[in-house]
C-alpha cells in the first residue's frame, strides 16, 4: 500500500468489563480502504470499533488514528469519525424526526451553545439525499422501517463530513432485500466520498464482494487480506471450526459457518 | 366556593402560591421530559430524599434548610456517579442505595432533635400556601438558572437522551453534559421541596412528561404538552386546595394522575401516527 495508514494499531490489547476482549492486535488501515471485520460472537469486533472511537483505550500497545494516539483523542478528532452503532431495540416512541437525527451529525462541528447555520442545514439536506431519505425528513424516526432507520443513521454519520466511517452490524434486524440495498449504498458512498470504512459484521457473504480487505478476529487477529485470500478453509477453520464450508461464489467464495448470532 | 378568583388573588400568600407553582410546575415538567426520555426519573426521587435529609440536618444544627438541601442534593448526584463508576454498579442499584440511605439519615437527624418540629413535615408533604417571599425569590432565581442552562444545551441534551454513546462518539462531551443534567435535576427537586414535598416531587417530574409522551410526536410538542400539563395542574391544584382546604401537593399530584390516565385512554389521532 502506497499511502501511509490512517489507522495504526500496534500490539494493542483491549479490555472490556474487566476481561481481555482483544489481545495483541497489530493492524494498519490505509486511507480509503474498505475493511470488513468478521469473527464469531464475542470475538472483540465491537471492542475494536470502540477503541477506534477512543471510547476505550488499550491496556497494552498503541492505537493511532489520524496520527493521534487514542488516549489523546479530543472531541474534534471524533467529529471526523462517523459511527453507526449496532441497532438495539430502540425506543420507537422517542420524539425525534429523521431530519433531527441527521442534524445531530453536525452537533460536534457546530459546537456547544450554537444553533445550526444554513450551511449545516445544506449539509444535512445533502446527506439525506445521498442515502435516499430526503422525502422522509419530517417523519418520526421511530416510525421508519429498520432499513430506513439505518439510512438515516448513515446520513447522520455523513453529515459529520467524516474521513472514517465505522459501522457495527449495519444489516442486523432488517430484511434480506433491504440488507442488499444497504450494502450497495455503503459501497456507493465509499467510492463517492473516498471514505475509509471499517464495517463489523457476522455476515461474511454480504460484505465479501464489496470490501478491499477482510480482518478475521477471535480475540486475536487470525488474518488480514483480500477476501479471496482470507476466505479459505485453512484460515477460517481455526476461528469457526472444521465445519466451515466454502463454495464458489459469483465474485468471491461463498462461506457457510456455524455461528449463531444472538440479539 | 364563596371567593372569586380576583379575591383569592388579592391575598399575598395566594399570589406567592400561584407564582411558585407556575415556576415549579414549569421547571419540573420540562426537566422531567429529559429525565423520562433518558430513564433518569429515579435519580429525581433519590435526590429528593437526600435534599430532605439536608433540611433535617439544617433544623438539627440550626443552619439554612435551603442551603443544606442544595448541598445534599448536589452531593448525592456526585457520590452516586462516583459509586457507579468505581463500584461498577448499575445506576438503579447505586441510586436505590442512596435513595434509602439518605432517608435513613433524615430519620436519624429527626430522631436527634429535641422536641417536635412540625415545619419539617412541610418539606415531606409540601405546603405551597406557606411559601414565603424569601422562598419565592429563591425559586424564581433558581428556575431562571436551571432553564437557562437547560436551553443553552438543549440540542446536546436531546442527542444524549436519544443515544449517549453516539453523542459521545460524535464529538459531544456527552458524559460531562449528562452530569450537568443530573445537577439540574437535583436543583429542580430542591426548589420544589417546600412547595410539593420530597415524597411528591417525583410525580411532578414524571407524570406531565409521561402524559405528554402519549400525545406528542416531536420534541417540541412533548415539551409544550408537558409544560402545559405541569403548570395547569399546579394552578388548579392550588385553587382546589384553597377552596376545599385540602393538602396542595397531594391535590396537584392527583390532578396530574387524572391527566395521565386520560392520556393513556385518549390516544393520539391515528392518521398523525406516521408523520411527525
Amino acid at each position: 500500500m502506497a499511502q501511509s495508514p490512517i489507522i495504526q494499531i500496534k500490539n494493542a490489547s483491549f479490555a472490556f468489563n474487566g476481561k481481555l476482549a482483544l489481545e495483541d492486535i497489530s493492524l494498519d488501515i490505509a486511507e480509503g480502504e474498505f475493511v470488513g471485520v468478521i469473527g464469531p460472537n464475542g470475538s472483540g469486533k465491537t471492542t475494536l470499533l470502540k477503541g477506534l472511537l477512543g471510547l476505550i483505550v488499550p491496556v497494552k500497545g498503541t492505537l493511532q488514528i489520524f496520527d493521534c494516539a487514542c488516549e489523546d483523542m479530543r472531541c474534534h478528532h471524533r467529529a471526523r469519525i462517523g459511527y453507526l452503532p449496532q441497532m438495539e431495540g430502540s425506543d420507537d416512541q422517542f420524539p425525534i424526526t429523521a431530519w433531527e437525527v441527521a442534524m445531530m451529525g453536525r452537533y460536534g462541528a457546530i459546537g456547544l451553545l450554537k444553533r445550526p447555520s444554513s450551511e449545516d442545514r445544506k449539509i444535512v439536506e445533502e446527506a439525506l439525499e445521498a442515502v435516499g431519505m430526503a422525502d422522509f425528513r419530517s417523519y418520526a424516526f421511530g416510525q421508519l422501517s429498520g432499513g430506513q432507520q439505518q439510512r438515516v443513521l448513515i446520513a447522520r454519520a455523513l453529515a459529520q463530513k467524516p474521513q472514517v466511517l465505522l459501522m457495527d452490524e449495519p444489516t442486523t434486524g432488517i430484511d434480506a432485500e433491504a440488507q442488499h440495498r444497504l450494502i450497495q449504498l455503503v459501497r456507493r458512498l465509499h467510492q463517492q466520498y473516498h471514505l475509509t470504512i471499517v464495517l463489523v459484521t457476522h455476515d461474511i457473504n454480504l460484505i465479501s464482494p464489496i470490501v478491499d480487505t477482510i480482518v478475521l478476529l477471535k480475540t486475536r487477529l487470525y488474518g488480514k487480506g483480500p477476501p479471496a485470500e482470507i476466505l479459505t478453509q485453512a484460515i477460517l477453520a481455526p476461528v469457526y471450526g472444521q465445519e466451515v464450508i466454502i463454495t464458489e461464489g459469483e465474485r468471491t467464495p461463498y462461506t457457510i459457518v456455524h455461528d449463531t448470532h444472538h440479539h | 366556593m364563596t371567593h372569586t378568583i380576583i379575591e383569592i388573588l388579592s391575598y399575598g400568600f395566594m399570589q406567592r402560591a400561584f407564582l411558585a407553582s407556575f415556576f415549579i410546575g414549569l421547571v419540573c415538567s420540562l426537566i422531567g421530559v429529559f429525565a423520562v426520555l433518558k430513564g433518569l426519573t429515579f435519580v429525581g426521587a433519590g435526590t429528593a430524599h437526600a435534599a430532605f435529609a439536608g433540611v433535617a440536618l439544617a433544623y438539627l444544627i440550626g443552619s439554612d434548610p435551603f442551603l443544606m438541601a442544595v448541598l445534599f442534593g448536589l452531593g448525592t448526584v456526585w457520590i452516586t456517579g462516583l459509586v457507579q463508576e468505581k463500584g461498577r454498579m448499575k445506576p438503579d442499584v447505586s441510586i436505590g442505595i442512596f435513595y434509602t440511605a439518605t432517608m435513613a439519615l433524615a430519620i436519624l437527624f429527626i430522631g436527634l432533635m429535641k422536641g417536635y418540629r412540625p415545619e419539617l413535615y412541610g418539606y415531606l408533604f409540601g405546603s405551597i400556601l406557606s411559601v414565603t417571599t424569601a422562598d419565592l425569590r429563591m425559586i424564581l432565581l433558581l428556575s431562571a438558572a436551571i432553564l437557562t442552562v437547560f436551553f443553552l444545551f438543549f440540542k446536546e441534551f436531546h442527542f444524549i437522551a436519544f443515544d449517549q454513546d453516539m453523542a459521545e462518539a460524535s464529538g459531544i462531551p456527552a458524559r460531562r453534559l449528562s452530569l450537568v443534567f443530573l445537577y439540574l435535576l437535583a436543583l429542580t427537586v430542591v426548589i420544589s421541596l417546600k412547595a410539593v414535598g420530597s415524597i411528591l416531587v417525583f410525580a411532578l417530574l414524571v407524570i406531565p412528561a409521561a402524559a405528554a409522551r402519549q400525545w406528542a410526536h416531536t420534541m417540541r410538542e412533548m415539551m409544550f404538552y408537558s409544560a402545559g400539563i405541569g403548570v395547569s395542574s399546579s394552578w388548579l391544584g392550588v385553587l382546589l386546595s384553597y377552596w376545599l382546604d385540602i393538602p396542595s401537593g397531594a391535590t396537584i399530584v392527583l390532578l396530574m394522575t387524572v391527566v395521565l390516565l386520560l392520556s393513556i385512554f385518549i390516544p393520539r389521532r391515528r392518521e398523525e401516527k406516521q408523520k411527525a
